[in-house]
């Protein structure tokens, strides 16, 4: 910077150009002191999201995974693909094929650009999945975070419902007939099931009608949705006190010095004018530099994001080169395959289906969710929060585990124990 | 953290590499390349050169509109050299397509000239395959789930290994041909032409429907067969009817290899629409087809001897013996007409070419749409075939009229056994047979059993034959040595009165106790009657219900059926009071039958 006593001359400030363009965009220099490291974070708009100094808990790899955020970055990366796949997809019965066969055969990295979209989509089924799993298992959902919980929860389902909807848009055999299976399951519901699935299909049958609403709901109304909550459940993070740590994780190395200051409104006086942080509660931000189990934002935090940010690029570019997507035979509705299977992740409910409709299809589903959505609110001891596995929560995590190993079970017996009309059959024949 | 961060950044620049690789180093733009060397030492003028220098690598295609929906064809762009005649001696794919005079090519000033220019037809309208694809894997169909892989050219990986040989030759795309050429004789498509006579002398029209051409009802319509699936598919379906549907009872015709290719690429070429019809032709085609056929009417009523030999050259051009034994003709399906005069009466035979299963209610047979004249004259001839074969003892007998439904070994697995339902008595069920007196067993020999396919052998038979043929079995096959038979305690007529409350009380047992097996509809086709045999019993088969008595009802329910999976349900907990409801019941289905009438008037 030219300095307040100088005015400028135009050959310094063209000299100065490169630098001044820098410096307006970017507040901070790379930073090299604990001040700068805050002032990077906090000045940052794609950084502010973050606090300024993180627990070292929370970057412990064992213990999150990485899984959330794994979670972001393929919705992310589902994002980027899926709107350049935009721009060569029509969702017409008659073309959406073509266009399928053009993008595998013509267009510049097609192939490519589909597989990364689709393995993306199985990815972050998964991975959302494994995340709720993790959050559960450490009992991250108890107070104050219930509900975040509950958000992600819809998340989850929201998940569900974006890779669902895009499993029709090739316009193939492995679509028309999974969105023929996985629709008609919603229609076993009592009472509103038929409506539903009118709704959803637009039609009595998977067609025209049906191609439209599911594109407009995964290109449009889902991933806005989705983003919407996706905001909501960062930011919660970040008024819950950051993401969940066993109590030891906050104490301080030295006993007897406060670190964590709750202030509450009501104790101020009644003629005060207070800032806004008056109404933080809980542990926030450190006053002065007290000894405490917290480190800088930037860079460990940073770093440690970028990491997965990059292993969760690579695996998919990997994947994608290996494999490519399925395409199968254009839509033949007279002909349909047997058996005809819904997106793997909902043969689970396929295979009790083929038990009981209306338990398999609605029922156990509707009864996981509601589960799911009260249990922090069922749930209220504070105790094994921040652990694996604690032995507190014995009784909560293994109710949770017997659902999800019930549902991992029925999902292999669906993909690869079922063959023709829905009979068992051995894989390794 | 850093080196992990390193090391996974270095991978992802790595895979980019190798996407940008496989983007931008095509192996078409190899062949394209390749194609403009050569050319270019071939080419005479500068002119021509230049013109080829300026010629960069790029996608070549054929945008089709004129046939069907809008086709892409980019073949062109590694098979470049298709319409440069100098390239016909290169390997694929820098060879010149073929000219021939039978595809309508002509010779101007010694240059050849395409009939079918590829720019007006591109190239999948004739050879199938994938147009819009550029690698060959998928643009000539390899891969298993492209419909229409590149006619007698490619067959898929997955395709029977028996059968891919034979699905290879250029005729394979004389269905497409016939897409535009569907004159009948035409020079191009002489197998399409053969496949469609084979069609209807095989009889295939019998059962299958193809709109505009047949009307059968029995077995799945043909009509857009071709659109639906591949040829190993057709194949398959001709030669080995139960690979697909182990239910299907579509015969195993003896057709040779030649034979069912034809079958194959006739089917291929039907596909509902073809390019040469306009939608009012066919809308013609089919107010055309309503019109009823009274051509009947004019031919003069034929009487005695010229009716039965009218009778005798229908059944010969009608290819009877495709599926029924005739003399020395066996289809190998259907059962034996030899000596249809002394077996049946005329009038059955009559309804019986009207509609089969009014008389054998799970007959096969299709209800054949000829002319009440023609059913009147085939009728007469058979029931003229009244010599009966030459007197034999009961081995010979059995050889020459039981074996071909009751088998060799007398197990019920003979020759035509899987067409018939219901199937052929096991005559080594010593459980069974030695259950039953021998003046039944006699009379199902004499009488034959009503609604199946046993038929009354009493005329054909004397007393003597009978017993002789009975004993034969009763020794070969049965051989356990029969015991005394205890009477079986059973009401001679049933003592529960029909009415409206017995027959909703049966109703509920027979849901309770006996769908199982029977089924709901009580049509003997239940969850659990595929493990069985014998089959459990059609209840609805009205002939055969109406020919049992009370009597046997009672016993068969109340003790079981030896030598079958029928249970004595008195050890159940069925009263006489429950079979009595249980026989009102089964009688009350078959009362309001169609077939109630026609038995009424006489046998």
């Amino acid at each position: 910077m030219s300095g307040a006593t100088k005015s400028p001359s135009l050959w310094g400030n063209i000299r100065e150009l490169p630098a001044n363009v820098w410096h307006s965009v970017f507040r901070n220099p790379l930073p090299s002191d604990d001040y700068e490291r805050s002032s990077t974070s906090f000045t940052n708009f794609f950084l502010h999201i973050h606090p300024v100094k993180v627990n070292r808990n929370t970057l412990r790899p064992i213990y999150t995974l990485g899984l959330g955020l794994m979670s972001f970055f393929l919705f992310f990366i589902l994002v980027v693909t899926g709107v350049l796949l935009m721009f060569y997809y029509v969702p017409s019965t008659t073309q959406a094929y073509d266009r399928m066969l053009d993008l595998r055969g013509t267009v510049a990295f097609g192939t490519f650009l589909r597989n990364m979209h689709r393995w993306s989509a199985h990815g972050m089924v998964g991975v959302v999945f494994l995340h709720m799993c993790r959050v559960f298992l450490t009992g991250s959902y108890k107070k104050p975070r219930e509900f975040n919980w509950v958000l992600g929860v819809g998340l989850f389902l929201l998940t569900l419902f974006l890779s669902f909807t895009g499993y029709l848009l090739p316009w193939d055999q492995l679509a028309f007939w999974a969105i023929t299976v996985g629709t008609a399951i919603a229609g076993y519901a009592p009472v509103v099931g038929q409506q539903v699935r009118f709704l959803l299909l637009g039609d009595a049958n998977v067609g025209q009608e049906a191609l439209l609403r599911f594109y407009v709901l995964h290109v449009a109304v889902l991933p806005l949705a989705m983003t919407l909550l996706i905001v909501l459940h960062f930011w919660r993070i970040r008024k819950d006190g950051g993401l969940s740590r066993p109590p030891e994780a906050d104490e301080t190395e030295t006993a007897g010095t406060p670190v964590a200051v709750s202030v509450r409104a009501v104790q101020m006086a009644k003629d005060k004018i207070y800032g806004l942080q008056g109404f933080v509660r809980g542990p926030f931000t450190k006053v002065g530099n007290t000894p405490d189990k917290t480190v800088y934002a930037w860079p460990n935090l940073i770093i440690a994001e970028l990491f997965v940010f990059v292993l969760t690029l690579a695996i998919i570019l990997i994947v994608s080169l290996a494999f490519n997507a399925p395409l199968e035979q254009p839509v033949s509705v007279l002909h349909p395959p047997n058996p005809a299977k819904a997106p793997w992740y909902f043969l689970g409910l396929q295979e009790m289906v083929s038990y009981s409709a209306f338990w398999g299809g609605v029922g156990i589903p509707t009864v996981f969710v509601l589960l799911l959505l009260i249990a922090p609110y069922v749930d209220r001891g504070q105790k094994g929060v921040g652990k694996w596995f604690s032995r507190e929560r014995l009784l909560a995590n293994t109710i949770f585990l017997s659902f999800v190993i019930t549902n991992i079970i029925f999902v292999i017996i669906g993909t690869f124990f079922r063959g023709a009309n829905w009979e068992f059959v051995s894989p390794w024949k | 953290m850093r080196l992990a961060l390193a090391i996974a950044s270095f991978v992802v620049l790595l895979v980019h590499g190798a996407v940008f690789y496989k983007q931008f180093f095509h192996k078409w733009e190899n062949y394209q390349t390749a194609y403009f060397d050569q050319a270019r030492s071939l080419s005479k003028t500068p002119a021509e050169k230049a013109a080829l220098d300026a010629r960069a690598p790029r996608v070549e295609q054929f945008i089709v509109t004129s046939f069907g929906e809008t086709r892409v064809d980019r073949c062109g762009t590694c098979h470049i050299a298709m319409d440069d005649p100098r390239f016909n001696k290169h390997a694929q794919p820098l060879q010149t397509h073929p000219y021939s005079a039978a595809l309508g090519d002509t010779q101007v000033n010694g240059k050849w000239e395409r009939r079918h220019k590829f720019p007006d037809f591109g190239c999948t309208v004739c050879h199938d395959g994938q147009g819009r694809g550029l690698l060959t894997v998928y643009s000539h169909g390899e891969d298993e789930y492209w419909p229409d892989p590149l006619a007698g050219y490619v067959v898929q990986a997955e395709w029977r290994k028996d059968l891919q040989p034979k699905l290879k030759g250029k005729e394979f795309m004389e269905s497409n041909c016939a897409q535009c050429h569907t004159e009948e004789g035409f020079a191009g498509t002489t197998h399409v032409d053969r496949g469609r006579k084979l069609f209807f002398s095989n009889n295939c029209y019998g059962c299958h429907r193809i709109e505009g051409l047949s009307d059968g009802t029995l077995a799945p319509d043909l009509t857009e067969v071709g659109k639906k699936f591949k040829i190993d598919y057709l194949m398959e379906s001709i030669v080995d009817p139960r690979a697909n549907l182990a239910t299907s009872f579509m015969p195993k015709f003896n057709l040779s290899e030649a034979d069912v290719k034809d079958l194959v690429i006739f089917l291929k070429s039907r596909r509902g629409v073809n390019f040469a019809e306009t939608s009012l032709q066919r809308y013609r085609a089919t107010l055309n087809a309503k019109r009823p056929a009274d051509e009947a009417a004019k031919e003069p009523v034929l009487q005695g001897a010229a009716l039965i030999a009218r009778g005798e050259k229908l059944v010969t051009d009608r290819a009877c013996t495709a599926c029924h034994k005739l003399g020395s003709r066996d289809g190998g399906v259907a059962p034996d007409l030899s000596f249809e005069g002394l077996i049946k009466e005329e009038a059955w035979v009559y309804d019986h070419f009207k509609n089969p299963r009014s008389r054998v209610s799970d007959s096969i047979m299709p209800s054949f749409r000829f002319a009440d004249a023609d059913f009147k004259a085939m009728t007469a001839y058979l029931a003229s075939l009244k010599t009966a074969p030459a007197a034999a003892d009961g081995a010979e007998t059995y050889k020459a009229l039981c074996q071909r439904c009751h088998g060799e070994k007398g197990d019920g697995h003979g020759a035509i056994a899987w067409y018939l339902d219901p199937y052929p008595r096991d005559l080594t069920k010593a459980g069974f047979i030695n259950s039953k007196s021998m003046e039944r067993l006699s009379n199902s020999i004499k009488n034959g059993v009503a609604g199946t396919s046993m038929p009354s052998w009493g005329r054909t038979l004397n007393e003597t034959q009978v017993a002789a043929v009975l004993q034969h079995v009763l020794d070969t096959y049965t051989k356990e040595k029969r015991r005394e038979l205890k009477p079986l305690k059973a009401p001679d007529k049933n003592p529960v009165a029909m009415s409206a409350e017995s027959v909703s009380r049966g109703e509920a047992t027979f849901l309770n106790r006996c769908a199982g097996c029977h089924g709901r509809k009580a049509d003997g086709k239940g969850p659990n009657s595929t493990d069985i045999l014998p089959r459990p019993r059609n209840l609805r088969n009205t002939a055969f219900v109406d020919s049992v008595a009370d009597r046997r009802l009672f016993e068969s329910i109340l003790y079981g059926v030896q030598g079958s999976a029928m249970p004595s349900w008195i050890d159940y907990g069925l009263s006489q009071n429950d079979v009595g409801d249980l026989v009102n019941f089964v009688r009350s289905m078959n009362q309001k039958s169609p077939v109630r009438s026609l038995n009424a008037r006489g046998n």
